[in-house]
């Protein structure tokens, strides 16, 4: 034991203790000042992020906690969301959340810590430890607005949701443990060609394993079929917490995903191994997340469930990445995953300032919204036609290589239905552009975000700019971070 | 001697009344309780797959699915609460202010 | 009769579990739950997992279950009516849906490989395979990790569940 490296839980333990020291500080403080645990918890989140680039590299616990560079890439991409949420939230803890401040940022800080756990975690107990440790603090979040019947009812039906699919989750795990005795995921990938290259053939419980895995990461993820909690859930939680949801929890999901299949299963991605192709299944249920996500947001008149439906949608195309379970595809994931962190986040903060001036979220509220306040337009109409994937905004380099990936793969079918889509979807962002650009009723409402939420807004355009015409750097450590699954 | 396929269609079934409720039953707390049902089926399959393996890992499983499983009740139950005072009724049929 | 054994645990696990859904009264749901537990703690001793047999009867029926039963109290829901509106699906679709599940599964099952052909008979457990040190002493070396993320995820459960719970005070008491 002496020769581990332990110095890289660093992170993670200073986000723990940080989480517990903004419970100290709210007590502390007697809530005189909120806005002090905002900036502390963004301040603790910069700082776990430059400890992250210190230590990193190395195993730890035989190999169940892994700080490889597909953990590092995803705890950026959580710590970022993270930082995104408290950053928009200080309006809302100024106003509607009066009674727990320290709470509500230290879940946030401890829903990261889960997040960043997950995505270290090579072995299944420590996967499912992780993935509630991730989905608990957010059931209570959901919720936080206790007075508001929309947001107790959506923590409620989240809450039920998730405890059910994570117990279709625990039996899919406990199956892959019996077929292959142990619960280690490397392990796991030999003893399965073991059995395999033994028999023959593994038999049909796999499928049964694999199906149920898919399902219980596929509620966390909001994968059609498993999506039907999604628009209630973003609609009535605070929209800070909503897209917190929409981008860490799946980013969680998809790292999870990633750990299972593309790394243990993944002798079961070809056609040769039919019916256990997981890749098959994957890619049917995508299509499906792209088809009925687009043409559902079509007819939303609320902004949040627009994003909901969207959101189903965009995971849909992250899907196509990861059936190509390829070094490509890993790769395209994680990028599609960053771009989609400031999009996203951004599209969501806008939502979040523009719901605390007018207290509405309709779509139609939004009109005229360039004559008095252009800036803002301007940043949601970036944020939007980047989540629709036009040039030269990074969601087009994002969805550019995830079809490529897809192309490569040979799902050329699955791909054209992504392109299809795309172009459905192009209708309902535009649609938003439209009413805040041309509406002829005179606007009345002028925004003036607070300090953090504009600095969001800032970090969310330049990073979809930057990033966009200069995929280069983000894309390299993407395919850095998918060389360490052995293809 | 039990051969193992009894223990595993055993769980099978469990899992599938726990899933029922939760599908059918209308009273939040049933739906709850056929959650812990549907987690117990899963330590089922988890502890005969460790018997015939002959390998304890799978009882250090079982021992922190408990304490998630304990974690989840918590939470679930102060939610229930929290939608009891709110609303006045723990009926899921009527949680359907957002179209489900 | 080990078979035995297993017919009447395995009966009452399920029978408890079928009862529980179908009970009106919260607390006799409650208290069919914890039979349905206790017939399923016997499975875990039979199958050598004595430790967590007695777990299972202790952190279950002794302290979640309790809290159930502590929340039916508090909220007295002994007699709650039900809306008779109907559903989408009529129950008979869903109780046919839910059938076909299981039929499926089993047939899945029944027809799983396992490694080292393990599907027919149980070897000989050593004697204290499943006891209290062997487990206690995997959880403290090999499943530390794991072991210690359970109790941040305890914490963060207590956390939520004051929050959650907790009365909140009048606008201005609070801002005192």
């Amino acid at each position: 034991m002496t020769d581990q490296n332990w110095s890289i839980l660093i992170p993670e333990i200073f986000l723990f203790i940080w989480a517990l020291f903004i419970f100290g500080l709210d007590l502390g403080i007697k809530r005189k000042n909120p806005k002090i645990l905002g900036y502390s918890a963004m301040a603790g989140l910069t700082i776990t992020g430059i400890l992250l680039a210190i230590f990193n590299g190395g195993i730890l616990f035989k190999g169940m906690f892994q700080s490889d560079q597909l953990a590092i890439f995803f705890k950026v991409i959580f710590i970022g969301s993270a930082f995104m949420a408290v950053g928009s939230s200080f309006d809302i803890a100024s106003e509607k959340i009066r009674h727990h401040r320290g709470e509500y940022y230290g879940l946030i800080l401890f829903s990261t810590v889960g997040m960043m756990f997950l995505s270290s975690a090579s072995e299944l107990i420590t996967l499912y430890i992780g993935m509630e440790l991730t989905t608990i603090p957010l059931y209570v979040l959901a919720a936080f607005y206790k007075d508001d019947k929309l947001s107790v009812e959506a923590g409620l039906k989240y809450l039920i949701v998730g405890a059910f699919s994570s117990a279709i989750l625990l039996y899919g795990l406990s199956l892959l443990y019996g077929l292959t005795g142990t619960t280690d995921i490397v392990t796991m990938k030999i003893n399965l060609s073991l059995v395999f290259l033994s028999y023959g053939k593994i038999g049909p419980g796999l499928i049964l394993a694999m199906i149920m895995v898919i399902a219980g990461i596929g509620f966390k993820l909001a994968l059609v079929p498993f999506h039907m909690w999604a628009p209630d859930v973003y609609q009535g939680a605070p929209t800070p917490i909503t897209a917190f949801l929409s981008v860490g929890s799946k980013a969680a999901g998809v790292v999870a995903f990633a750990r299972i299949f593309v790394n243990g299963l993944i002798a079961f991605a070809s056609d040769v191994m039919k019916p256990l192709d997981w890749g098959i299944i994957v890619a049917i249920l995508a299509a499906a997340a792209m088809i009925l996500g687009n043409i559902t947001a079509l007819r939303q008149r609320n902004i949040k469930r627009m994003l909901a439906y969207s959101s189903i949608a965009q995971i849909g195309y992250v899907m196509v990445g990861m059936v190509a379970a390829s070094e490509l595809g890993i790769a395209s994931v994680g990028y599609y995953m960053f771009i989609y962190l400031f999009a996203n986040m951004g599209a969501f903060t806008i939502a979040t300032i523009f719901n605390d001036k007018t207290g509405s979220d309709g779509i139609i509220s939004y009109s005229g919204l360039s004559k008095t306040s252009p800036i803002f337009a301007a940043y949601m109409s970036i944020f939007l036609l980047s989540l629709a994937g036009i040039p030269p905004l990074g969601g087009f380099a994002a969805k550019y290589l995830v079809f490529a990936a897809g192309i490569q793969a040979g799902y050329t079918w699955l791909v054209i239905v992504a392109l299809l889509t795309s172009v459905v979807s192009l209708y309902y962002y535009a649609n938003i552009i439209k009413t805040m650009y041309f509406s002829a009723e005179e606007p009345t409402i002028k925004i003036h975000p607070s300090f953090p939420a504009n600095l969001v807004l800032l970090i969310s355009v330049i990073g979809i700019i930057l990033f966009g015409i200069f995929p280069g750097p983000i894309l390299d450590w993407a395919l850095e971070s998918a060389k360490i699954f052995a293809f | 001697m039990v051969p193992m396929p009894h223990y595993l269609i055993l769980s099978a079934l469990l899992f599938a009344i726990g899933a029922a409720g939760v599908i059918l039953s209308r009273n939040l707390l049933i739906m709850f309780m056929s959650i812990e049902v549907m987690l117990n089926a899963a330590n089922l399959a988890i502890i005969t797959f460790s018997r015939f393996l002959n390998v304890m890992d799978g009882h250090v499983f079982v021992f922190l699915v408990m304490a998630i499983a304990a974690a989840e009740a918590a939470v679930g139950l102060a939610m229930i609460i929290t939608i009891f005072r709110n609303r006045g009724t723990i009926d899921a049929d009527k949680f359907n202010l957002m179209k489900w | 009769m080990e078979l035995a054994i297993f017919y009447i645990s395995a009966i009452v696990a399920a029978g408890g579990a079928l009862m529980m859904i179908l009970q009106r009264n919260p607390v006799a749901s409650v208290l069919y739950l914890i039979l349905s537990l206790v017939a399923l703690a016997v499975l875990f001793v039979q199958l050598s997992a004595l430790f967590v047999g007695s777990l299972l009867i202790i952190v279950y029926a002794g302290a979640i279950l309790v809290l159930f039963l502590f929340v039916i109290m508090l909220l007295n829901l002994r007699g709650e009516k039900f809306t008779s509106e109907k559903p989408i699906l009529d129950k008979g679709t869903k109780i046919t849906l839910v059938v076909l599940f299981f039929m499926e599964l089993v047939i899945l099952i029944k027809q799983m490989a396992f490694p080292q052909r393990m599907d027919s008979l149980m070897t000989q457990a050593s004697p204290d395979f499943g006891g209290v040190e062997p487990v206690a002493t995997l959880l403290y070396t090999k499943y530390l990790y794991p072991f210690e993320l359970t109790s941040i995820l305890l914490l963060v459960a207590i956390v939520g569940a004051v929050i959650m719970a907790k009365r909140d005070k009048n606008e201005e008491e609070g801002e005192r």
